[in-house]
């Protein structure tokens, strides 16, 4: 934080939606400088307004609840900063998915693009050098994906189709691919081999700019498009 | 169960759903906020596809009035070769040479061939555009 | 194949759980089994208090094993049962207590001892051993034990618990926030809540009201006229981008500030420091303590010193006993159902202290004390049933881990 911006002063403008009362509205409120714009909205929360409605967790960019659009951007709340937006911060709902309230989206229509199986666990890569203890045959670490969604809101494709999977599904279902981990890759595939799966991408990138945690979720599309594309003339 | 939870009714509804700031279902590739590079090709590859179909029906209604004789024909040949239309055509040129040059650059990618290197041949494909379009230029306008 | 659970009954008793973090959830989890009915309330997103934010540990109990063989215990004992309820939310790579120091090697003895009293299973290594296994941990190590921490996603891990809750039936509400509660006659009837997703007031009545609000415990005792131990503890963590080890990895010594790194996907988050507070709402990130994070984590891993910064945030812990501690580290972090009837309000329990490791064994204690309130005589299910998957909470599939 800089010393011109030590306190100062930024106006947020939050998208409001509470169900049953006439339409959306956005609402400017007057907040103290902080250091993210998590911090910011929970300030309004505490000293403003107890009915916005926001989405978090962890913090650190660990869950993927806190997923917004600031400026027209997607970004985690949590570890956006907040002192380089601007005198005002304009956040909103994702996009592509159906708001509950405020700025909290409704995930059930995120999570039932995926296929059946969603990768959890993977092998480590970090670190090739080490030789685990006795007991461990390698080290595992969760999946990149954090299940967001700023994929999905960020991805032209899915702006005209709420039939198109999106990004984290093919994503991981590529993960599965890469690393089956016992999973049934046939099925993966047939479930990516379909209009509105694999083949409905456009490579415009923008899911993988949008991405916080590094899946590369467009480079992965492509991937297993060169996956589907080498199962020949079965579908 | 006392089944007075408050708005439980509307918690089952269905909600709104943003396109990128314009909320007209379909027009979420319209809004350039916030898109990186790729966003735009893809956008930009979209309204040159639909200025080139725009153009063909344009050129074959063109074509038609061959049927209403020389006369007709000549005085549209003379409006052709004005400056506006000449501009015109170098803007149809860009139009072609984009689509054409982006669309091989998605065929790379998008068949896994050239997965990670998008933007590198956005720029690369993007350089060969740009002389072929300054050629054609110099050339249309070079020729009045 | 873990049987399913029968759906309650329509005269079952009602239970209100206020507060949707671990052991809201698990509590849940726990009473829908039991075959009781349920409702949850939270006013933010679910896990959205402290359960979201610690760095995810998966508790071995062995920074307890010398001080609070209590908590010790409690913590191995539910490692073990959590890795069969929830399998796939673990990283299974154990986790070092590492000596730096001459100090730390004095403690040494002590740690051994009591890890093997509290049954904390242990492996002594060679410094050697431990710079193999995690070759970036400070080369300067005098000593390292193994234990069997784990790492876990702190939201993904607890959200399995209400998703198994909400398939048998419990009807789970965020955003839905209590703005008092219904008292009649030395009772308490239930609570009055405000949806945040429809901005209407209403009212829920049940049989009993369970309070599970963590540190913020007391300020919902308080709408009932009575009173919870309960000192509200943030601690601050720092999250650097690199994950720079795949061990948790602890500093062996009594508890301290930044004593420990644990991996979180492609990041490294080093814990953690403590103070205590009146409101666990309004936290301070204190610059010097995240300098702190920055220097002590160095010492278990120098190349922290020069990672990235991802991200720096407070979280309070809901310590039990009274205010007499000033860091908040002397007192105990074992867990206490509170039956407020011991305070002559009826139908108002309150469940709180713990760590998020010992999520289920605090929903077992307080599903019994609820059921023997209820006159039920159900046992607890959840040590062996085995939890669904995080994504059986968004969707409408039962989709049963094989």
């Amino acid at each position: 934080m800089s010393a011109a911006d030590a306190g100062g002063r930024r106006t947020y403008r939050v998208y409001r939606y509470k169900r049953g009362e006439p339409g959306w509205r956005f609402d400017m409120f007057d907040v103290p400088i902080t250091r993210t714009v998590l911090e910011g909205l929970r300030w309004i929360q505490l000293h403003l307004d107890r009915t916005l409605a926001i989405r978090h967790s962890c913090m650190h960019a660990s869950c993927g609840t806190c997923g917004v659009q600031v400026n027209g951007r997607e970004a985690l709340a949590c570890v956006t900063p907040a002192d380089d937006l601007g005198a005002t911060i304009t956040v909103e709902p994702l996009a592509n998915i159906p708001v509950l309230t405020d700025l909290v989206v409704d995930m059930r229509e995120f999570v039932a693009r995926f296929p059946d199986e969603i990768p959890s666990l993977r092998a480590a890569e970090q670190l090739p050098e080490a030789t685990p203890l006795e007991g461990i045959d390698a080290y595992d670490r969760f999946e990149d994906c954090i299940e967001c969604g700023l994929c999905l809101s960020a991805c032209p494709v899915s702006a005209t189709s709420n039939a198109y999977v999106g990004p984290a599904a093919l994503a991981a279902a590529q993960r599965l691919l890469e690393e089956p981990r016992g999973a049934d890759t046939d099925r993966v595939l047939e479930w990516a081999d379909a209009p509105f799966a694999g083949w409905r991408c456009h490579a415009a990138f923008e899911c993988t700019a949008a991405c916080p945690s590094d899946v590369r979720p467009a480079e992965r599309i492509m991937a297993l498009r060169g996956r589907l594309g080498g199962r020949g003339a079965t579908s | 169960m006392n089944g007075s939870v408050p708005g439980a009714d509307h918690r089952a509804e269905r909600g709104p759903v943003l396109r990128k700031g314009v909320g007209i279902p379909g027009s979420g590739w319209f809004d350039p906020r916030g898109r990186a590079l790729g966003g735009f090709a893809f956008s930009a590859n979209r309204v040159t596809g639909l200025g080139l179909v725009f153009y063909l029906y344009l050129h074959l209604g063109v074509l038609s009035m061959l049927l209403f004789g020389e006369p007709t024909w000549n005085h549209f040949i003379r409006l052709a070769t004005s400056w506006v239309f000449l501009s015109l055509d170098v803007l149809l040129i860009l139009g072609i040479l984009y689509h054409g040059l982006n669309g091989i650059r998605v065929a790379l990618v998008g068949s896994g061939l050239v997965a990670d290197r998008q933007r590198a041949l956005w720029w690369s494909l993007g350089t060969v555009g740009t002389i072929a379009l300054i050629g054609a230029a110099l050339h249309i306008f070079g020729s009045k | 194949m873990t049987p399913s659970a029968p759906r309650p009954a329509r005269d079952a008793p009602h239970v209100l759980i206020i507060g949707g973090g671990g052991t809201g959830g698990a509590l849940a989890h726990d009473l829908t089994l039991r075959g009781l009915l349920v409702t949850l309330v939270e006013r933010g997103e679910f896990t959205s208090g402290t359960t979201g934010r610690h760095h995810g540990l998966l508790h071995s109990g062995a920074r307890y094993a010398v001080g609070d063989h209590d908590s010790a215990v409690e913590c191995i004992e539910e490692n073990a049962i959590l890795r069969r309820i929830c399998p796939g939310s673990f990283e299974e790579n154990d986790g070092l207590f590492v000596a730096l120091t001459d100090e730390d090697m004095a403690y040494y003895d002590d740690f051994v001892r009591g890890c093997k009293e509290c049954g904390i299973p242990i492996q002594e290594l060679t410094t050697d051993e431990a710079l193999r296994a995690e070759p970036r941990l400070n080369p300067a190590t005098k000593g390292a034990v193994r234990v069997p921490d784990g790492t876990m996603d702190a939201m993904r891990m607890p959200l399995r618990f209400f998703a198994t809750a909400k398939h048998h039936g419990a009807h789970l509400y965020n955003f839905m926030e209590v703005v008092g509660l219904l008292v009649h006659a030395g009772a308490v009837t239930g609570a009055a809540v405000r949806d945040h997703v429809t901005g209407t007031e209403g009212e829920i009545s049940a049989d009993v009201v369970v309070n599970a609000t963590g540190p913020w415990s007391e300020k919902i005792a308080r709408m009932a006229g009575v009173d919870v131990p309960i000192v509200p503890s943030p601690g601050v963590m720092l999250a650097v981008r690199g994950r720079l080890c795949n061990m948790v990895l602890n500093r062996m010594h009594g508890s301290g500030d930044g004593d420990i790194i644990v991996p979180q996907r492609a990041l490294s988050v080093v814990g953690t420091s403590s103070w205590t507070v009146e409101d666990p709402d309004d936290l301070d990130v204190p610059e010097d303590h995240v300098r702190r994070m920055w220097e002590e984590g160095a010492k278990l891993i120098p190349a922290v010193s020069h990672a990235e910064f991802r991200a720096a945030w407070s979280a309070a812990r809901p310590l039990i006993g009274s205010r007499a501690g000033d860091s908040g580290r002397e007192l105990s972090r074992t867990f206490k159902t509170i039956d407020h009837a011991d305070d002559g309000m009826e139908g108002f329990v309150t469940i709180t202290g713990g760590k998020a490791t010992t999520l289920r064994g605090m929903a077992e204690l307080c599903g019994n004390v609820i059921c023997v309130k209820l006159g039920i005589d159900r046992p607890s299910r959840t040590r062996t049933f085995v939890t669904l998957p995080h994504t059986a909470f968004y969707t409408d599939r039962d989709r049963r881990p094989a």
